[in-house]
C-alpha cells in the first residue's frame, strides 16, 4: 500500500512539531488524574468492594481514563482528512498513483501512535502522584500487551468509524457536531469511570452492551489482580473478542468506504 | 490515429449533477514534445478537461488515451505517468518545502537517492534553494506558486498539466512563472498541457491552442494560425488632405473601408503582407500623400473575439470563491 509511509510520517511530524498539542498531551494525563483522584475519591469509602478490589480510586479508575483517552483521541480522528480536502491538500494526494485508503488509513496509524504515547505518560503520572496507581498483586508482560490490546481496539472502533464519516463530510462543524453528540453518552453509559453498582439498573444494563466498557473492564482486571485466575481470563477473552471483532469488521468497512468514495 | 499523439480525447463528455453538461464529445490530439494551451471563457470546461484527463474525476461518457493508458480503465498507469499543478494550492503548509517534495517522490516510489538528486536540481531552477527548509506557511505568494510548479515533477512525469498557473499572481511574478516554465519544457523534455484566462500566457507558451467553449473545441492551431484564419488584416492610412482620403476610400483591394477620424481611413485587406506594396503603388500612380500608415495584425484577442463572441478580458474565473481563497492564501 505505497503511500502509507509518507501520510504516516507527515501525520506524525505535524503533530509532534504542534507544541500546542504536544503540551496539552502532557498535561491533560496529570489533570485528568488529578481531576478523578479527588472529585470522586468518596467512593473509595463505600468499601473496597465497590472498588473491585482496588486499593484506591486512581487504580480502579485507571483503565476508564485510559479508554477515554483512546477513545477522544479516536473520535477527533476525521477532523484532520476534513481540514486536508479544504486546504487542497487531499487534491495532491488524490492525483498520486497512491491506494486511495492509504490516505484514511495513515490517519488512523497517526491517531494510534499518540494514542500509545499518551498511555504510556498517563501510567507514569498515575504511578507518579501521590495515593496514586498501585501494581497490589504484580503486572506482568501479559498484563501490559492486554492493556494496549482494549485500548488500541476500542479506539480503532472509533477511528474507523469517524475517518469513514470525515471521507464524506466536507464542513469541520458538521463532524464537531457529531463528536458533541455521542461523547457523553459513550462515556457515561459505561463502566469507565462508575462502578456498575452505583449506577441506575437500566443504564448499567445498557452500558453492558458498550465497546467503552469492554476496554475499561479489562483493563481494570489486569491492574488490579496483576495475575489472573481462569474466570477473569474468560472474562478478558471474551471483552477482547468483542472488541477485535468489532474492529476488524469496522476497519474493513472504512477500507472500502475509502477506496470507493473519498474525493474532493 | 496519430501515431504522436500522446494525448487523445474520444467523445470525452462530463455532465455535473446529471443537470450541466461541462464537456460535450470533446476530442483533442495533443503531441509528444509540445505545449499545448487550452483558451476559453469561464465555465468553458478547461479546468473539467485537466481533471479528467488527470484522473481526478471520471467521465459521464467517452475516455481519453493519455501515455497509452486509458483514463477509466488504467487510471493508476494515468497518474504514474503524468504531474499535476492544479489550479488550487496542494503544497501542506506545515512541512517545509524539501519535507513536501520527499513526500510527494515517495507516493511515486522514486529511490532515495534519485529523488533527492531530483529535489535539488528542482529547487535549484526555480531558486528556492536558500528556502527549501522553511515551512511552507513562511513561503510568499509567488514561491508557493513555484513549489506547486515543481511539486509536479519530482518523479520526472511524461506530461505536465498546468492548470491556471499564474492566477492570482502580480505581472513581474507571472513573467518570472514563464519563463521557469519554459525552463522546465527545454530542460526536462515534458509534454505541456496548459489553460489559462491569460491570453499573452497561452500566446507566449503554446506551441498550440484550443479556443474551447460551452465544452466543445472551437478552433485548433498555433497563434499564428488562428490569427491568419481571422479575415483580414487591417491598415491605418492618414492622408494629407480630405481628397486623398476620399480617394483611398475606393481602394479596389480592400474588403472593407471605413473612415477612422479626420482624413483617416482604416481598410480591412486580406493579408496586409501581400496587400502594402500594392497598396503603394495605389498611392503613388494617384499621387496621394500619406501621412502616417500602420498596419495592425490580429491579436490572439481577436481571435478569441471571433470565435467566442465574448472579450476575454471581461472574464473572471467562474468559481470566485476558489478564486478568493486562492488569493488569500496567496497573499500570506
Ligand atoms: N463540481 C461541479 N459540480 C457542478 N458543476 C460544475 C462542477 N465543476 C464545474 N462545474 C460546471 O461545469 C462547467 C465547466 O467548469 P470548468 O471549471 O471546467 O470551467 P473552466 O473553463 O475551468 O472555467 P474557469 O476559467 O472559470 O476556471 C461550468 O459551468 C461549471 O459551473
Ligand atoms: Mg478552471
Amino acid at each position: 500500500m505505497s503511500g502509507l509511509g509518507p501520510l504516516t510520517s507527515r501525520e506524525l511530524k505535524k503533530w509532534y512539531r504542534n507544541p500546542v498539542s504536544l503540551l496539552t498531551g502532557l498535561i491533560q494525563p496529570f489533570f485528568w488524574l488529578a481531576l478523578f483522584g479527588s472529585a470522586f475519591s468518596k467512593i473509595a469509602a463505600f468499601g473496597p468492594q465497590l472498588l473491585d478490589g482496588a486499593p484506591n480510586y486512581i487504580t480502579y479508575i485507571l483503565g476508564g481514563v485510559l479508554t477515554i483517552i483512546g477513545l477522544f483521541t479516536a473520535l477527533f480522528s476525521g477532523v484532520n482528512l476534513i481540514f486536508d480536502r479544504r486546504l487542497g491538500v487531499l487534491g495532491r494526494f488524490l492525483i498520486a498513483p497512491i491506494r486511495r485508503s492509504s490516505i484514511v488509513f495513515s490517519k488512523i496509524f497517526a491517531s494510534s501512535a499518540r494514542i500509545l504515547v499518551q498511555v504510556g505518560i498517563l501510567i507514569l503520572a498515575a504511578l507518579l502522584i501521590p495515593d496514586g496507581l498501585e501494581f497490589k498483586h504484580g503486572f506482568t508482560v501479559l498484563d501490559g500487551l492486554i492493556l494496549i490490546a482494549a485500548v488500541l481496539l476500542v479506539a480503532l472502533i472509533f477511528t474507523s468509524i469517524f475517518t469513514a464519516i470525515a471521507v464524506r463530510v466536507t464542513r469541520p462543524d458538521t463532524i464537531f457536531g457529531i463528536i458533541n453528540l455521542v461523547n457523553l453518552p459513550l462515556l457515561f453509559v459505561s463502566y469507565a469511570m462508575f462502578p456498575p453498582g452505583l449506577m441506575a439498573g437500566w443504564l448499567s444494563n445498557a452500558a453492558k452492551y458498550n465497546p467503552v466498557s469492554w476496554s475499561a473492564e479489562t483493563i481494570r482486571t489486569v491492574v488490579i489482580n496483576g495475575t489472573l485466575s481462569a474466570s477473569q481470563m474468560h472474562s478478558i477473552g471474551i471483552w477482547l473478542s468483542g472488541l477485535a471483532i468489532l474492529a476488524a469488521a469496522l476497519l474493513l468497512m472504512t477500507y472500502y468506504v475509502s477506496e470507493k468514495e473519498i474525493r474532493e | 490515429m496519430n501515431m504522436a499523439a500522446i494525448i487523445q480525447t474520444k467523445n470525452l463528455t462530463k455532465i455535473y449533477g446529471g443537470k450541466v453538461k461541462a464537456l460535450d464529445n470533446l476530442n483533442i490530439e495533443i503531441e509528444e514534445g509540445e505545449v499545448y494551451g487550452l483558451l476559453g471563457p469561464n465555465g468553458a470546461g478547461k479546468t473539467t478537461t485537466i481533471n479528467l484527463l488527470v484522473t481526478r474525476i471520471s467521465p459521464t461518457s467517452g475516455t481519453a488515451i493519455v501515455n497509452g493508458y486509458d483514463i477509466v480503465k488504467q487510471s493508476l498507469e494515468v497518474r504514474k505517468s503524468i504531474g499535476v499543478v492544479p489550479q488550487d494550492l496542494t503544497t501542506d503548509e506545515d512541512l517545509s518545502g524539501y519535507e513536501n517534495l520527499k513526500m510527494v517522490s515517495r507516493f511515486y516510489d522514486v529511490p532515495n537517492a534519485e529523488a533527492e538528486e531530483r529535489i535539488h536540481k528542482l529547487l535549484r531552477m526555480v531558486n528556492l534553494e536558500d528556502v527549501k527548509n522553511r515551512l511552507v506557511r513562511q513561503y510568499s505568494g509567488g514561491m508557493r506558486k513555484r513549489l506547486e510548479l515543481i511539486a509536479g515533477l519530482v518523479h520526472d512525469p511524461k506530461i505536465l498539466f498546468l492548470d491556471e498557473p499564474t492566477l492570482g499572481l502580480d505581472v513581474t511574478t507571472r513573467t518570472q512563472m514563464w519563463k521557469y516554465v519554459r525552463e522546465i519544457q527545454e530542460k526536462l523534455d515534458v509534454t505541456i498541457i496548459l489553460t489559462s484566462h491569460y491570453l499573452e500566457e497561452v500566446d507566449a507558451l503554446a506551441n498550440r491552442i484550443s479556443i474551447i467553449d460551452h465544452g466543445k473545441v472551437l478552433a485548433t492551431g498555433t497563434s499564428d494560425e488562428l490569427k491568419s484564419n481571422l479575415k483580414g488584416d487591417i491598415i491605418i492610412v492618414a492622408m494629407k488632405t480630405d481628397e486623398d482620403a476620399a480617394t483611398i476610400m475606393k481602394y479596389p483591394g480592400a474588403i472593407e473601408a471605413k473612415e477612422n477620424g479626420p482624413k483617416t481611413v482604416r481598410l480591412k485587406v486580406q493579408n496586409s503582407d501581400e496587400e502594402l506594396p500594392k497598396l503603394i503603388r495605389f498611392v503613388s500612380d494617384n499621387s496621394l500623400s500619406v501621412t502616417r500608415l500602420t498596419v495592425q495584425k490580429p491579436s490572439l484577442d481577436d481571435v478569441f473575439l471571433e470565435y467566442t463572441g465574448k472579450e476575454i478580458r471581461e472574464e473572471e474565473p467562474a468559481d470566485m470563491r476558489q478564486t478568493m481563497m486562492n488569493m488569500r492564501r496567496l497573499r500570506r
